[in-house]
């Protein structure tokens, strides 16, 4: 752990005192700033790894032993929330909903890297909460990991956050958990999606927050996805391509394509931009990743990525 | 009562959660003398109740009867002490009148047919037992107000709990931590509550039968039941007797004590028709007077229900008017050329539910399809399908979907008003059909970029068309089958911008043709039009 790092908590305190502070700071991007480098790594080249190859669970080690381990990410005693797509009532195999074999490793390196506890969260589209969890494989995979599973289904499990840089999205309710978390893990799936073209990582944040309906109803709901990105950035992002929805996403029954990657790395935006790929685009092809590149989000070029295959 | 609260998802009692419902021996009759067939599950399920009557006449109302010990308990509970003793003995009576009226509603056609539209209908009859039928009736308080009330309690300890969670104290100390997480405190099903339309109407029902003990202990039991009428003139020849000795020092304990009223003034007579076996007269006598013989020694035995035969035709008068008001007045139904006709735009019925017709004579308005409905979403219906419909279930999609893989409400109908069905036949019953209010919609109307209802549409009825470079939502009302999860999702607020109506409503067919239907629509794909001759 070279980089100088902080707590979520402590990250989003200071964001926040800094976007309503310093108005000439966002060019360079107050997250860049407030986490001591991230911007100068996204410029010198963001670090992607992406494995194939293997079976799910061992695709998502490979790929965190490639960025250098878990240990980077967790450290001994932190609270870790692990975001993967539990939003449907769909089997694993329909592949809307992340796979559970690769949650489960996901926790169970978190626990390995000393992390005190693990959560996995998601609010969901549909209902029961009980289905969704045993339906997606999601419930039981990632408690047998030693997970604390919760599907965020309760208004008192959020808290108002206010996006300082945000254009359209100036405020939203966000899940009280990941503003308390020390690590923040998005774990999405990679399909195509009606609304937004794909649904990736920066997609993938929906799933903390309230109100989703106001986003669609907003101006814009791309730039309401990359104001939220350009606030809340997750320590690391696994994109679960196992699998790939490829028509009638994000719910299905569609298309499958079973590319058998896992995408792994800390900018949301190159790991998205990979994503595209899958799906025949290029990042800037996308809406809102275009529009939280222009926020400073992280690379979207892939020319200025450094991709590692394992 | 307890076996209620088993009713939810996932469902895995191990008996039937509706089991006092499909043993009640009035439901099965109604069921079946309304429908004019016989139903297997009840025939099997009310024999040993029957069989109980035979024996034992009331003892169903003393020992097993769940509104029984509810009226009990609330009677103890809330200090309610009838007159003793109970001075208007002649209304016993009446329960046994409103079993006639009940059994004329069930025996009056339910619409207009001819002859070959009565061949071909499977139902005739109206059924009216749901507003007598105390299993019926406190299953439904049950269902629609005490257990919402509770879950309401139980979410609010939830979100409190959640909310001390999220302390900095309660972060420090894990143990704190696991004191205040919701699904270890056995709350974490309960993240949501639910509420029920009538929910106070139903309780109102029940409040009132528990206030009419004030006149007389079990006021409701001895003179209104209609379920313990029937079990009476089951027990007329019941071998099963009281006997009163010589040591009887006529101190009228007994008289006094009897639950339902059933010994006279004289206590060597009772009429063994009322007694519901629950021997209070044999604890409290002080000089053991009484005891149980079997048929034969008995003296004081007076067997004669004591009916006037102008009230009996007063009654079959009462339940041709409740047979035919519904008829008549306001939300009327109408039946038309053999094809149903459905009042109310928004009258969509849960996947498996009977043709309209067929539905409401079967449906006792139970409420355990709305109590095991995941999420709300079946509630009880208002005029949407006239006044006989009042309280048979309907989807409100805005509250919840019927979520696609769920055949709960199937699984619990005691009277198979909704019949069992499996997950995968859930494509091809048609509830209904979403339509887009397009002066509504963010996507038609404000060029907004929204496809909720796309995305959440479990069959794929929804397609999008880019219209001057903005994607905009289109339903296939042939895919459709009108769950309603579209109307749940849209972000519209308050009323949504996509409905579900029941004009795609196909229950009429039967399930074959509708597998059929949408087979053919497969195979013809988005263009042509399958209908089978309609």
């Amino acid at each position: 752990m070279s980089r100088d790092r902080i707590s979520r908590r402590e990250f989003m305190k200071r964001a926040a005192a800094l976007g309503l502070s310093a108005y000439g700071l966002s060019r360079l991007g107050v997250f860049g700033a407030a986490e001591g480098g991230a911007s100068a790594e996204a410029a010198s080249g963001a670090t992607l790894v992406v494995a194939s190859n293997r079976p799910p669970a061992q695709l998502v080690r490979a790929a965190v032993q490639g960025l250098g381990g878990m240990q980077r990410f967790v450290s001994s005693g932190d609270s870790v929330l692990v975001k993967p797509n539990i939003g449907w009532a769909r089997r694993p195999e329909q592949g809307a909903t992340t796979n559970p074999e690769i949650v489960a490793e996901v926790v169970r390196l978190c626990l390995q890297a000393g992390a005190s506890q693990v959560k996995v969260m998601d609010h969901a589209v549909d209902r029961p909460d009980a289905l969704l969890l045993r339906m997606t494989g999601i419930g039981p995979a990632a408690q047998a990991a030693g997970a604390t599973v919760r599907m965020a289904s309760s208004q008192a499990m959020y808290q108002s956050m206010s996006l300082p840089r945000g254009r359209v999205l100036r405020t939203t309710q966000v899940l009280r958990d990941l503003q308390r978390a020390d690590v923040f893990i998005n774990v999405p799936v990679a399909k195509v999606h009606g609304s937004t073209g794909l649904t990736l990582g920066c997609k993938n944040l929906m799933g903390v927050v309230w109100d989703r309906g106001a986003w669609h109803g907003s101006e814009s709901l791309d730039q309401c996805l990359a104001d939220f990105a350009a606030h809340v950035r997750p320590d690391l992002v696994i994109l679960d391509a196992v699998r790939t929805l490829m028509s009638n996403g994000p719910k299905g029954p569609g298309r499958l394509e079973e590319p058998g990657l896992v995408v792994a790395g800390s900018d949301p935006l190159a790991v998205d931009s990979y994503g595209a790929t899958l799906f025949g685009r290029r990042g800037d092809q996308v809406g809102h990743l275009t529009r939280a590149h222009a926020l400073g989000v992280g690379e979207i070029d892939l020319e200025r990525v450094r991709i590692q295959r394992v | 009562m307890l076996l209620f609260a088993f009713a939810a998802y996932p469902l895995k009692s191990p008996i039937p959660v509706d089991l006092f419902l499909r043993a009640d021996p009035l439901i099965a009759l109604s069921a079946m003398v309304s429908l004019r067939q016989l139903v297997f599950p009840l025939v099997w399920f009310a024999l040993p109740l029957v069989v109980l009557g035979l024996l034992m006449g009331r003892a169903f109302c003393g020992w097993i009867c769940p509104m029984g010990t509810a009226i009990d308990l609330s009677e103890r509970v809330l200090g309610i002490r009838g007159r003793r003793p109970d001075r208007a003995p002649q209304w016993r009576r009446v329960k046994f009148y409103l079993l006639a009226a009940l059994v004329v509603t069930m025996l009056i056609p339910a619409a207009h047919r001819s002859a070959e539209e009565l061949a071909l209908s499977e139902s005739v009859g109206l059924s009216a037992v749901y507003l007598l039928d105390p299993i019926a009736l406190l299953t439904r308080t049950f269902a629609l107000a005490v257990l919402p009330a509770v879950q309401w309690l139980l979410v609010l300890a939830s979100d409190t709990a959640t909310m001390w969670a999220y302390t900095d104290f309660a972060e420090a100390h894990p143990w704190v931590l696991r004191l205040l997480d919701p699904v270890q405190l056995g709350l974490g099903t309960v993240a949501r509550p639910v509420y029920f339309r009538l929910g106070l109407v139903a309780f109102a029902m029940f409040g009132g039968m528990v206030a009419l003990g004030g006149l007389a202990r079990r006021f409701w039991c001895r003179n209104l039941c209609p379920l313990g009428a029937l079990f009476a003139i089951l027990g007329k020849a019941s071998p099963i007797s009281l006997a009163v000795s010589d040591k009887c020092t006529r101190c009228l304990q007994c008289v006094n004590e009897c639950k339902v009223g059933a010994i006279t003034e004289d206590p060597h007579e009772y009429r063994a028709a009322e007694c519901i076996h629950c021997y209070s007269c044999l604890a409290v006598c002080p000089e053991q007077a009484i005891s149980l013989t079997v048929r034969g020694e008995a003296t004081g035995r007076k067997d004669e229900l004591e009916l006037s035969r102008r009230r009996v035709l007063q009654a079959t008068g009462l339940g041709l008017v409740a047979a035919v008001l519904p008829k008549v007045g306001w939300g009327a139904r109408r039946s038309e050329a053999g094809v149903l006709k459905i009042s109310g735009a928004k009258l969509i019925r849960p996947p498996g539910a009977r043709a309209e017709d067929a539905f409401v004579t079967a449906c006792v308005r139970c409420g355990e399809c709305m109590k095991v409905c995941p999420t709300n979403a079946l509630q009880p219906a208002l005029g949407e399908g006239g006044l006989e419909a009042l309280g048979t279930p309907i989807l409100v999609p805005r509250i919840g979907p019927c979520t696609e893989p769920c055949n709960l409400c199937g699984q619990v109908c005691p009277t198979r008003a909704i019949e069992p069905f499996e997950i995968e036949e859930k494509r091809h019953l048609y509830l209904g059909t979403a339509m887009i209010d397009r002066s509504q919609c963010l996507a038609w109307a404000a060029d907004r970029l929204c496809l909720v209802c796309d995305e959440a549409c479990s069959y794929d009825a929804i397609s999008q068309v880019t219209i001057d470079g903005v994607d905009r939502p289109l339903v296939n009302d042939r895919i459709c089958v009108g769950c309603g999860i579209c109307e749940r999702v849209c972000p519209v607020q308050p009323q949504g911008a996509i409905h579900v109506y029941a004009t795609g409503d196909k229950r009429d067919w039967g399930r074959e043709a509708q597998r059929a239907w949408r087979e053919a629509v497969e195979q013809e794909g988005a263009s042509g039009s399958p209908y089978p001759g309609v």
